[in-house]
Protein backbone atom coordinates (compact mmCIF):
# COMPACT_ATOMS: atom_id res chain seq x y z
CA UNK A 1 0.00 0.00 0.00
CA UNK A 2 1.45 3.58 -1.05
CA UNK A 3 1.65 5.70 1.76
CA UNK A 4 -0.10 9.08 0.76
CA UNK A 5 0.29 12.79 2.41
CA UNK A 6 -2.38 15.18 0.28
CA UNK A 7 -0.18 18.65 0.61
CA UNK A 8 -2.42 21.65 1.52
CA UNK A 9 -1.89 25.06 0.04
CA UNK A 10 -0.75 27.25 -3.01
CA UNK A 11 2.41 28.54 -3.96
CA UNK A 12 2.70 32.05 -5.96
CA UNK A 13 3.00 30.25 -8.86
CA UNK A 14 -0.29 28.99 -8.15
CA UNK A 15 -2.00 32.33 -8.24
CA UNK A 16 -3.07 34.78 -10.80
CA UNK A 17 -4.73 38.16 -10.68
CA UNK A 18 -8.70 37.79 -10.64
CA UNK A 19 -8.87 34.26 -9.32
CA UNK A 20 -11.45 33.45 -6.83
CA UNK A 21 -11.42 31.05 -3.95
CA UNK A 22 -14.23 30.08 -2.30
CA UNK A 23 -12.82 28.94 1.51
CA UNK A 24 -13.33 25.81 3.32
CA UNK A 25 -16.04 24.56 6.16
CA UNK A 26 -17.59 27.77 7.38
CA UNK A 27 -18.10 28.10 10.90
CA UNK A 28 -20.97 28.44 13.60
CA UNK A 29 -19.63 31.48 15.92
CA UNK A 30 -20.99 30.39 19.57
CA UNK A 31 -20.85 32.67 22.72
CA UNK A 32 -17.66 31.20 23.75
CA UNK A 33 -15.54 32.33 20.78
CA UNK A 34 -17.06 36.04 21.96
CA UNK A 35 -16.49 35.17 25.32
CA UNK A 36 -12.72 33.70 25.39
CA UNK A 37 -11.38 36.31 22.78
CA UNK A 38 -12.93 39.35 24.02
CA UNK A 39 -12.14 38.66 27.57
CA UNK A 40 -8.48 37.29 26.54
CA UNK A 41 -7.33 40.64 24.38
CA UNK A 42 -8.78 42.48 27.84
CA UNK A 43 -11.51 44.48 24.79
CA UNK A 44 -13.10 46.05 27.66
CA UNK A 45 -16.42 46.96 25.72
CA UNK A 46 -19.62 46.10 27.16
CA UNK A 47 -21.10 45.33 23.65
CA UNK A 48 -19.41 42.74 23.77
CA UNK A 49 -19.65 41.59 27.62
CA UNK A 50 -22.84 42.49 28.03
CA UNK A 51 -26.87 41.61 26.06
CA UNK A 52 -28.77 43.96 28.07
CA UNK A 53 -26.43 47.29 27.93
CA UNK A 54 -26.03 45.67 23.98
CA UNK A 55 -29.74 45.76 23.09
CA UNK A 56 -30.01 49.94 24.49
CA UNK A 57 -28.24 50.73 20.81
CA UNK A 58 -30.23 48.16 18.79
CA UNK A 59 -28.18 45.41 18.89
CA UNK A 60 -30.48 42.25 18.95
CA UNK A 61 -27.92 40.04 21.33
CA UNK A 62 -24.19 40.41 23.06
CA UNK A 63 -21.98 41.23 19.73
CA UNK A 64 -18.99 39.27 18.51
CA UNK A 65 -15.82 40.90 18.99
CA UNK A 66 -15.21 42.32 15.77
CA UNK A 67 -11.41 41.41 15.90
CA UNK A 68 -12.39 37.80 16.51
CA UNK A 69 -14.49 37.99 13.07
CA UNK A 70 -11.34 39.14 11.16
CA UNK A 71 -9.22 36.62 13.04
CA UNK A 72 -11.57 33.67 12.01
CA UNK A 73 -12.06 34.87 7.96
CA UNK A 74 -8.33 35.14 7.55
CA UNK A 75 -7.88 32.28 9.69
CA UNK A 76 -10.68 30.06 7.37
CA UNK A 77 -8.67 32.04 4.38
CA UNK A 78 -5.60 30.27 4.83
CA UNK A 79 -5.12 27.13 3.44
CA UNK A 80 -6.02 28.30 0.23
CA UNK A 81 -3.81 31.90 0.77
CA UNK A 82 -0.60 31.47 2.63
CA UNK A 83 -0.42 28.42 4.86
CA UNK A 84 2.86 27.38 2.29
CA UNK A 85 4.46 30.16 4.39
CA UNK A 86 5.66 33.59 3.73
CA UNK A 87 5.23 36.39 6.62
CA UNK A 88 2.22 38.03 7.02
CA UNK A 89 3.11 41.83 5.79
CA UNK A 90 -0.09 43.94 6.25
CA UNK A 91 -3.43 44.23 6.06
CA UNK A 92 -5.71 47.57 4.33
CA UNK A 93 -9.05 48.76 3.87
CA UNK A 94 -10.48 46.59 6.44
CA UNK A 95 -14.45 47.33 6.87
CA UNK A 96 -16.75 46.10 9.38
CA UNK A 97 -19.85 45.88 7.46
CA UNK A 98 -22.88 44.18 9.84
CA UNK A 99 -22.53 42.97 13.47
CA UNK A 100 -22.09 39.54 14.33
CA UNK A 101 -24.43 37.29 16.50
CA UNK A 102 -23.84 33.69 18.73
CA UNK A 103 -25.48 31.56 16.54
CA UNK A 104 -24.73 33.25 12.78
CA UNK A 105 -22.60 31.34 10.59
CA UNK A 106 -19.33 32.64 8.79
CA UNK A 107 -18.28 32.04 5.34
CA UNK A 108 -15.37 33.56 3.73
CA UNK A 109 -13.98 33.79 0.12
CA UNK A 110 -11.14 36.08 -1.37
CA UNK A 111 -10.13 37.17 -4.91
CA UNK A 112 -6.13 37.57 -5.93
CA UNK A 113 -5.97 41.37 -6.86
CA UNK A 114 -2.06 42.02 -6.95
CA UNK A 115 1.22 39.91 -7.13
CA UNK A 116 4.57 40.92 -7.83
CA UNK A 117 8.17 39.34 -7.19
CA UNK A 118 9.82 40.17 -4.15
CA UNK A 119 13.23 42.12 -4.63
CA UNK A 120 14.75 41.41 -1.74
CA UNK A 121 13.88 37.33 -1.09
CA UNK A 122 14.14 36.11 -4.60
CA UNK A 123 12.37 32.72 -3.16
CA UNK A 124 9.29 34.59 -2.37
CA UNK A 125 6.15 36.83 -4.56
CA UNK A 126 3.72 39.15 -2.50
CA UNK A 127 0.12 38.38 -3.23
CA UNK A 128 -2.52 40.34 -2.25
CA UNK A 129 -6.11 39.43 -1.89
CA UNK A 130 -9.27 40.92 -1.15
CA UNK A 131 -11.02 38.60 1.36
CA UNK A 132 -14.71 39.02 2.28
CA UNK A 133 -16.79 37.20 5.33
CA UNK A 134 -20.58 36.41 4.67
CA UNK A 135 -23.02 35.22 6.83
CA UNK A 136 -25.66 32.73 6.40
CA UNK A 137 -28.02 34.77 4.94
CA UNK A 138 -25.32 36.19 1.80
CA UNK A 139 -24.92 39.56 4.15
CA UNK A 140 -21.06 41.09 4.35
CA UNK A 141 -19.89 41.09 7.31
CA UNK A 142 -16.26 42.35 6.93
CA UNK A 143 -13.75 42.90 3.43
CA UNK A 144 -10.15 43.75 3.96
CA UNK A 145 -7.18 43.64 1.43
CA UNK A 146 -4.42 41.14 2.89
CA UNK A 147 -0.44 41.06 1.60
CA UNK A 148 1.70 38.56 2.22
CA UNK A 149 4.83 36.78 1.10
CA UNK A 150 3.68 33.90 -0.31
CA UNK A 151 6.89 30.75 -1.39
CA UNK A 152 8.07 30.10 -4.68
CA UNK A 153 7.79 26.15 -5.35
CA UNK A 154 10.50 23.99 -3.23
CA UNK A 155 12.11 27.06 -1.58
CA UNK A 156 10.88 26.14 1.80
CA UNK A 157 11.14 22.47 3.66
CA UNK A 158 7.97 20.60 3.38
CA UNK B 1 -21.54 56.22 37.62
CA UNK B 2 -23.14 53.26 35.30
CA UNK B 3 -21.12 50.01 33.83
CA UNK B 4 -19.01 52.84 31.50
CA UNK B 5 -16.80 55.13 33.18
CA UNK B 6 -17.40 59.05 31.77
CA UNK B 7 -13.74 59.44 30.66
CA UNK B 8 -14.17 58.43 26.89
CA UNK B 9 -17.05 60.03 25.50
CA UNK B 10 -16.59 61.34 21.62
CA UNK B 11 -16.46 65.00 23.07
CA UNK B 12 -13.14 63.57 25.60
CA UNK B 13 -10.60 62.86 22.72
CA UNK B 14 -8.82 65.51 21.19
CA UNK B 15 -7.13 65.21 17.59
CA UNK B 16 -3.19 64.97 18.75
CA UNK B 17 -3.78 63.20 21.62
CA UNK B 18 -1.77 60.32 22.88
CA UNK B 19 -2.54 57.71 25.13
CA UNK B 20 0.31 55.09 26.87
CA UNK B 21 -2.28 52.39 27.77
CA UNK B 22 -1.48 51.31 31.14
CA UNK B 23 -1.36 47.53 31.42
CA UNK B 24 1.17 45.47 29.03
CA UNK B 25 0.40 41.71 28.70
CA UNK B 26 2.89 38.64 27.97
CA UNK B 27 1.26 36.45 25.37
CA UNK B 28 1.62 32.62 26.00
CA UNK B 29 1.72 29.60 24.00
CA UNK B 30 -1.87 28.98 25.20
CA UNK B 31 -3.08 32.48 23.67
CA UNK B 32 -1.36 31.69 20.02
CA UNK B 33 -2.33 27.78 20.38
CA UNK B 34 -5.93 28.31 21.34
CA UNK B 35 -6.78 30.94 18.73
CA UNK B 36 -4.80 29.81 15.84
CA UNK B 37 -6.82 26.68 16.21
CA UNK B 38 -10.18 28.22 17.01
CA UNK B 39 -9.67 30.24 13.88
CA UNK B 40 -9.03 27.70 11.83
CA UNK B 41 -5.76 28.84 10.46
CA UNK B 42 -3.81 26.11 9.49
CA UNK B 43 -0.37 27.91 9.28
CA UNK B 44 1.76 25.16 10.89
CA UNK B 45 4.49 28.35 11.83
CA UNK B 46 1.84 29.39 14.36
CA UNK B 47 1.86 25.83 16.24
CA UNK B 48 4.22 23.00 14.87
CA UNK B 49 7.75 24.20 17.16
CA UNK B 50 9.92 21.56 15.18
CA UNK B 51 8.87 22.90 11.51
CA UNK B 52 9.64 26.23 12.68
CA UNK B 53 12.93 25.41 14.53
CA UNK B 54 13.99 24.86 10.84
CA UNK B 55 13.19 27.71 9.29
CA UNK B 56 14.43 31.61 9.16
CA UNK B 57 13.52 34.29 7.03
CA UNK B 58 15.22 37.36 8.44
CA UNK B 59 13.73 38.00 11.52
CA UNK B 60 11.05 35.27 11.10
CA UNK B 61 11.50 31.23 12.17
CA UNK B 62 13.38 29.36 14.68
CA UNK B 63 10.53 28.84 16.78
CA UNK B 64 6.38 29.39 16.52
CA UNK B 65 5.48 32.70 15.80
CA UNK B 66 1.90 34.25 17.38
CA UNK B 67 -0.52 34.42 14.77
CA UNK B 68 -1.16 38.09 13.38
CA UNK B 69 -4.12 38.50 13.85
CA UNK B 70 -4.21 37.56 17.40
CA UNK B 71 -1.21 40.08 17.77
CA UNK B 72 -3.86 42.69 16.11
CA UNK B 73 -6.49 41.98 18.45
CA UNK B 74 -4.50 41.53 21.64
CA UNK B 75 -3.07 45.38 20.82
CA UNK B 76 -6.27 46.31 20.05
CA UNK B 77 -7.78 45.57 23.09
CA UNK B 78 -4.52 46.49 25.99
CA UNK B 79 -6.29 49.97 24.13
CA UNK B 80 -9.89 49.24 24.09
CA UNK B 81 -10.67 50.49 28.23
CA UNK B 82 -8.96 54.16 27.66
CA UNK B 83 -10.44 54.18 23.95
CA UNK B 84 -13.72 51.90 23.02
CA UNK B 85 -15.07 51.80 26.54
CA UNK B 86 -18.13 53.98 25.17
CA UNK B 87 -17.60 52.76 21.44
CA UNK B 88 -20.77 51.24 19.94
CA UNK B 89 -19.12 49.96 16.73
CA UNK B 90 -15.92 49.12 14.98
CA UNK B 91 -16.21 50.73 11.78
CA UNK B 92 -12.61 49.74 9.64
CA UNK B 93 -8.83 49.47 10.47
CA UNK B 94 -6.09 50.30 7.72
CA UNK B 95 -2.60 50.29 7.30
CA UNK B 96 -1.85 47.42 10.07
CA UNK B 97 1.79 46.69 9.52
CA UNK B 98 3.66 43.77 11.84
CA UNK B 99 7.39 44.66 11.98
CA UNK B 100 8.89 42.35 14.25
CA UNK B 101 7.24 38.94 14.99
CA UNK B 102 5.41 37.87 18.54
CA UNK B 103 6.66 34.82 20.34
CA UNK B 104 4.92 33.13 23.41
CA UNK B 105 6.44 34.90 26.21
CA UNK B 106 6.87 38.63 24.77
CA UNK B 107 4.92 41.43 26.62
CA UNK B 108 3.16 44.27 24.81
CA UNK B 109 1.98 47.55 25.37
CA UNK B 110 -0.34 49.61 23.33
CA UNK B 111 -0.28 53.34 22.64
CA UNK B 112 -2.68 55.39 21.13
CA UNK B 113 -3.00 58.40 18.74
CA UNK B 114 -6.19 60.21 17.78
CA UNK B 115 -5.81 61.65 14.46
CA UNK B 116 -9.00 62.81 13.85
CA UNK B 117 -13.50 63.51 14.24
CA UNK B 118 -16.21 62.91 12.44
CA UNK B 119 -20.06 63.13 12.75
CA UNK B 120 -22.11 60.19 11.65
CA UNK B 121 -25.32 58.91 10.81
CA UNK B 122 -24.29 55.55 11.73
CA UNK B 123 -26.00 55.77 15.34
CA UNK B 124 -27.93 58.68 16.91
CA UNK B 125 -25.78 61.01 19.38
CA UNK B 126 -22.71 59.54 17.99
CA UNK B 127 -19.35 60.36 16.13
CA UNK B 128 -16.18 58.21 14.33
CA UNK B 129 -12.98 59.05 16.05
CA UNK B 130 -9.94 57.49 13.48
CA UNK B 131 -7.40 56.75 16.16
CA UNK B 132 -3.55 55.23 15.02
CA UNK B 133 -2.90 52.50 17.87
CA UNK B 134 0.35 51.12 17.83
CA UNK B 135 2.11 47.51 20.49
CA UNK B 136 5.21 47.68 21.37
CA UNK B 137 7.28 44.46 22.91
CA UNK B 138 9.15 44.24 25.60
CA UNK B 139 12.58 45.86 24.18
CA UNK B 140 10.55 48.57 22.15
CA UNK B 141 10.54 47.28 19.17
CA UNK B 142 6.80 48.19 16.88
CA UNK B 143 5.23 44.90 16.46
CA UNK B 144 1.76 46.42 15.19
CA UNK B 145 0.89 49.88 13.66
CA UNK B 146 -2.81 50.35 12.62
CA UNK B 147 -5.71 52.92 12.03
CA UNK B 148 -8.96 52.43 13.76
CA UNK B 149 -12.17 53.83 12.82
CA UNK B 150 -14.98 53.79 15.54
CA UNK B 151 -18.41 55.02 16.72
CA UNK B 152 -18.51 56.69 20.11
CA UNK B 153 -21.11 58.02 22.02
CA UNK B 154 -21.87 61.60 22.40
CA UNK B 155 -21.90 62.57 25.89
CA UNK B 156 -24.77 65.00 25.80
CA UNK B 157 -27.11 62.39 24.56
CA UNK B 158 -26.28 59.37 26.93
CA UNK B 159 -24.80 60.82 30.30
CA UNK B 160 -27.75 60.75 31.96
CA UNK B 161 -28.80 56.85 30.42
CA UNK B 162 -25.70 55.76 31.26
CA UNK B 163 -25.33 56.93 34.35
CA UNK B 164 -28.90 55.25 35.10
CA UNK B 165 -28.05 51.71 33.38
CA UNK B 166 -28.32 49.71 36.59
CA UNK B 167 -31.00 46.95 37.10
CA UNK B 168 -33.73 48.17 39.13
CA UNK B 169 -35.62 46.39 42.48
Amino acid sequence: MAVKTFRRGNHYEDFKVGQKFRHHWGRTLSKSDNILFTHLTMHFNPIYLNKEYAKRFGYENVVINPQFIFHLTLGMSVEDLSEVGGPFLGVDNLSFINPVYPGDTLYAESVVIDMRESKSKPQFGIVTWKTSGINQKGKAVIEFERRNLVSKRGSLPQ
Amino acid sequence: MGVTRAINYYEDFEIGDKIRHQRGRTVTEMDNVMFTQLGLNTAEGHFNEDFMSKIRIGTWGGTRIVVGSFTIGLVIGLAAEDISENALAEIALDKIRLQTPVCHGDTLYAESEVLGKEDTDLFKGAGIVHFKVTGKNQEGKMVFEGEKKTVIKKREFYLKDDENFWPRK
